[in-house]
């Protein structure tokens, strides 16, 4: 029982994880906050689950024309409306409250596209279960969390071994003197956004075969991507990590053991917790307003 | 002399007309059932409005959990009422002072944190509350809500969905004035003090962890009632009447209107409950353009509809000023 759980959570913290990295890198480059998070997370599993069902791709080519797709979207959503709303004497508010609009507008038009009951996402291996002596595992599992560790180490290296991950951490530090040194600022906060977008969709498609497909399904996993990213510490890489596998693991442990009505109640109370008692999280992350 | 008492009187005169034109409303349009419910849910949005309007417009602090003080408002109210059978006034009541006393233990320890990080906690603890209600079925019901609440009375005569609309309108009256009470004292300048520069409202010796917790507890207040309000009028309340998107549509309604002015609020609120009637025509389509909607304003409108009107006299003037040179 408790090998099943620990399981779970930690494919479900990896999927925290990867928004928590989302939201951690934008907040990083722009000092913006986004609410679209769980809906493009829920976009990403709708055309994961096109690709594979109704395309019939193999299930990495559907998981790697998504991961291209959100990440375009990502890129595009930045250039577009962020850039128009702060060009136009918007300020951070008014981010938040329209990438909520978007949020919005992309759980209605996939309840429109996809109608709005739950899809089910058809299992991508033969076998049903694996078995490790007494413990059964969903293959969609593991392969979720091999998918989410990946991620995660690509990153990792993407933003500390390429020249545009250096770029990318320099204009976070500092983004005057990243200027100056010829670093293209702009470049670097719209690929903050499309790398978002792409951890978003990454998440749906683990998500996606484990609790099925449907218009609502980002809505509270986007909350506790936010849940890991403070617990963290905001916008720290390896914290959202750290926080994603805390919530993870309490949320399915609470259900586990306690009740599954209260797991959120319990995942969104740590969530104030932290936010009261250590706003910087784990990993003492700098807050950038004081 | 004339001109001077009509000077002075002025606001309160265009007050009094619109007061007027508000409750000479109902029988113009013949009582139609359909406008007077849009007319009193208008009210009863404007009024928690007001309310985040107060903290977020005047104090600079971000609030998207306000579904949270709605919510204690409405549940009190209701519980009060239909479980301890008590006079319906008095729960009104005692829904905006318990919203008002829950916001203030909420405010203590959350109002250190600014912009960003108070605008997760404040999501944080509408989502607490809203799972609390889910998890206390003895108390209010879980999923199936609180039925049968009863509508006000006075002597013997029991108000009905038609006539709730002149409540409404009392409360939004006596909102808007004591609103303004609050702004132009000294808790109203103490508010701006903050939003203007945190730092220095503490140096020149304002208690900036108390007003804080004030504008919470004032802002929780107008909401609660408007809860309680709410409670009543529709006779029944669930859990999902008081979710994330309830606080949202508060946060649109005071950006729309227009934020830390007097009309702002009553425009945002009236402006949004019409736009959520209007697009109901357009049926699976309606949250999708609700979403855009939300969209295109933030992005041409970021002042909210005040900062419009405003514009449009700047650029008269300008224009007025040209042809008179």
């Amino acid at each position: 029982m408790f090998i099943q759980l620990l399981i779970g959570a930690i494919m479900l913290g990896g999927i925290y994880g990867l928004l928590g990295l989302g939201y951690g890198i934008i907040y990083k480059t722009s000092g913006l906050l986004t609410f679209a998070q769980g809906e493009v997370l829920m976009i990403g599993a709708f055309l994961g689950y096109t690709f594979f069902k109704l395309f019939h791709m193999p299930f990495l080519v559907a998981l790697l024309a998504t991961v291209v797709i959100m990440f375009v979207f990502g890129f595009v959503f930045e250039k577009t409306i962020i850039r128009t709303i702060l060009g136009g004497g918007g300020s951070a508010i008014h981010v938040v409250l329209a990438t909520i609009g978007i949020s919005i507008a992309l759980q209605n038009l996939a309840a429109i596209i996809w109608t709005s009951e739950i899809q089910q996402f058809p299992p991508i291996f033969k076998v049903e279960y694996l078995e490790f002596g007494t413990v059964k595992v969903a293959p969609e599992s593991i392969s979720g969390i091999v998918v989410a560790l990946a991620s995660m180490v690509l990153l990792h290296l993407f933003m500390n071994y390429t020249k545009i991950g250096t770029a990318m951490r320099a204009a976070a530090q500092d983004s005057n003197a990243a200027n100056v040194c010829g670093i293209n600022v702009s470049f670097s906060k719209g690929l903050s956004w499309a790398i978002s977008s792409a951890l978003a969709a990454v998440s749906g498609i683990i998500i996606g075969p484990v609790y099925g497909v449907y218009m609502l399904m980002g809505a509270l996993i986007g909350l506790k991507g936010f849940a890991a990213a403070v617990i963290g510490g905001y916008g720290n890489m390896y914290g959202a990590i750290l926080g994603g596998m805390i919530v993870g693991v309490i949320e399915t442990m609470a259900a586990g053991y306690l009740s599954s009505s209260y797991k959120d109640f319990i995942a969104f109370f740590v969530f104030i917790v932290f936010l009261v008692i250590k706003p910087t999280g784990i990993f003492n992350e700098k807050i950038i307003e004081s | 002399m004339g001109d001077d008492i009509l000077a002075r009187y002025k606001n309160w005169l265009i007050a009094l007309a619109f007061i007027l034109v508000f409750v000479g409303l109902p029988a113009w349009v013949g009582n139609n059932a359909y406008l007077m419910l849009i007319l009193s849910l208008s009210g009863i949005f404007v009024i928690a409005s007001i309310g985040l309007d107060l903290l977020f417009g005047y104090s600079g602090q971000i609030s998207i959990g306000q579904a949270a003080f709605y919510a204690v408002g409405a549940y009190t109210s209701a519980i009060l009422t239909t479980k301890l059978g008590i006079n319906v006034w008095l729960a009104m009541l005692a829904g905006g002072v318990l919203a008002t006393v829950f916001a203030a233990l909420v405010a203590l320890p959350i109002c250190k944190l600014v912009h960003m990080f108070l605008a997760l906690v404040t999501i944080g603890i509408g989502e607490l509350t809203h799972q609390a209600i889910i998890n206390l079925p003895d108390l209010t019901g879980s999923f199936t809500g609180v039925r049968a609440i009863p509508m006000p009375r006075i002597g013997d005569y029991v108000f009905n969905v038609s006539s709730y609309y002149y409540i409404v309108l009392a409360v939004v009256v006596l909102s808007l004035l004591v609103k303004q009470r609050i702004v132009d004292s000294r808790i109203g300048r103490a508010f701006i003090a903050i939003r203007e520069n945190t730092d220095a409202a503490n140096a020149m010796g304002i208690n900036v962890t108390y007003y804080k917790v004030v504008a919470f507890a004032c802002s929780a207040a107008f909401t609660g009632i408007a809860g309680a309000l709410y409670a009543h009028y529709i006779g029944f309340i669930s859990p999902e009447s008081f979710t994330l998107d309830q606080s949202v549509l508060f946060l649109t309604a005071v950006l729309c209107g227009g934020m830390g002015t007097f009309v702002g609020p009553i425009i945002g609120a009236v402006v949004i409950t019409v736009i959520n009637e209007a697009i109901q025509v357009l049926g699976s389509y309606q949250m999708l353009v609700y979403g855009i909607f939300i969209v295109v304003a933030v992005i041409y409108v970021p002042e909210g509809l005040v900062g419009v009107v405003k514009m449009i006299q700047r650029h008269l003037l300008k224009a007025v000023n040209r042809v008179a040179d």
